[in-house]
């Protein structure tokens, strides 16, 4: 039998709840009650007094951790090449970003960190200052068993010269502390509603954002190797509990053949309103938990 | 707690003395979804009843310190968090008369992961907000 999916939530799921109407307390049950294993986390939202989280903060997110069942799974960080206008980081202070990220990440138990790079230009070419800052870090991530994994996100698809770049980089180093983190919203295949006014007017890629990039399922095949972890992105799972923006009937048969084994980590981005995410992901889990079980049930037929 | 809006009810009043206002504050929530450093801010456009205030004269409090925006490019070390609130200094003499007023605000935020011609973006807000107090 090809290799079961594990199943977590991210807390940006509820991006639109948390700080206001959901506490990092009402999180976790809320993850916990999907029948998740794993949580997600964005470092600069979710940790109290980031970088530097007191004792008792730390004290309350093991406690939650094991109330709860649940592990740590992907910690989201930010390169921000453009810190200061006008110029950008060094490859010691990109270092820097990612040294600080990695050590709050092994405090906090998680085996994955996604660092968000900063571009420089609107085919979303990582500022190249990436590669020397990562391989500044390696080591030390290989200390923490901690891989690093850059995102490859809508617009960019899995044929694209940055993430050529990124494979280059684990062929050439021979590391296994750098990987890809697959974000499921690049086989957004049907245009969301209810978005236009997320995107500037006349941008060049307001088509791209609203309609999805089409990304065909099958070509996760051939990066398939070099994929640690997924984001799986969605927009909106109607009362039919039908997706209306990502093909999961497509998506999920390809990871399964791939082999992948790891998380399948929900990250709702739908409409910007509080109250809306909780349900959403628990239909999410449902969906692909049937598609994986329809997939087994298939293949132990045959 | 925030409350949802970006603009939030509480924090909305007048400041200077008492017969001799010389703003407006507008309290904010983080207007981004991470917590960021507050040199990713490039400043707040704030419209009260019609009238614009651009986010060269505005100015930010944020833990007691005022950044005006030379000041905010520069703080490469100080951060908003998520749970911090951030007060609008709106310099309009006399402040308001107490009663309801259409405010909106327009946080410029930079996200460096983000296309160069998306930087930076507008946040906004608008609500109508109650002054208490002369």
């Amino acid at each position: 039998m090809a290799g079961q999916f594990k199943y977590g939530v991210s807390l940006y799921s509820y991006t639109e709840d948390f700080g206001s109407i959901m506490t990092l307390e009402d999180g976790f049950d809320h993850i916990a009650d999907t029948g998740a294993t794993g949580i997600e986390i964005l470092g600069e939202t979710h940790v109290e007094c980031y970088p530097e989280p007191s004792a008792e903060w730390l004290d309350k997110w093991f406690g939650l951790l094991d109330r709860h069942q649940l592990e740590p799974t992907n910690m989201c960080s930010w390169v921000d090449t453009k810190l200061r206008l006008g110029c950008q980081l060094t490859v010691a202070e990109g270092a820097a970003e990612l040294e600080r990220d990695l050590r709050l990440a092994h405090r906090l138990g998680f085996k994955s960190l996604r660092p968000k790079f900063g571009v420089i230009d609107a085919e979303l070419t990582p500022d190249p200052i990436w590669s020397g800052a990562v391989e500044r870090v390696l080591d030390l991530a290989n200390k923490f068993d901690i891989v690093i994994c850059p995102e490859i996100h809508s617009p960019t698809p899995i044929r694209h010269p940055a993430v050529d770049g990124y494979i280059d980089f684990i062929e050439r180093t021979g590391t296994p502390n750098f990987r890809l983190l697959i974000d499921t919203g690049i086989f957004q295949n049907r245009p969301l509603k209810g978005w236009q006014h997320e995107v500037p007017e006349g941008d060049s890629d307001h088509a791209k954002l609203i309609n999805g990039i089409a990304v065909d399922p099958e070509e996760f095949l051939d990066i398939a190797k070099y994929v640690a972890f997924i984001q799986a992105k969605f927009h909106y799972i109607n009362d039919d509990l039908q997706c209306e923006n990502i093909p999961w009937d497509k998506v999920i048969p390809v990871l399964k053949r791939a082999g992948y084994d790891g998380y399948l980590s929900s990250e709702y981005e739908g409409t910007r309103e509080p109250w809306v995410a909780i349900d959403q992901v628990r239909r999410q889990h449902v969906l692909m938990r049937q598609l994986e079980a329809q997939y087994d049930a298939a293949l132990a037929d045959a | 707690m925030y409350e949802y809006p970006l603009i939030q009810a509480t924090g909305f009043r007048n400041y200077g003395p008492a017969d001799a206002r010389e703003g407006v504050e507008v309290r904010l929530r983080l207007p981004n979804y991470r917590g960021m450093r507050l040199s990713l801010l490039d400043g707040v456009d704030v419209t009260i009843d019609g009238e614009f205030f651009s986010h060269e004269i505005t100015m930010l409090r944020l833990h007691g310190e005022v950044y005006d925006l030379e000041a905010m490019r520069d703080a490469t070390t100080v951060r908003w968090a998520m749970g911090d609130f951030g007060t609008v200094l709106v310099p309009k003499v006399g402040g308001l008369a107490p009663g309801i007023h259409n405010v909106k605000v327009a946080a410029r935020t930079r996200s460096p992961y983000f296309p160069p011609h998306l930087q930076p973006l507008p946040v906004n807000g608008e609500r109508l907000a109650t002054i208490v107090l002369p």
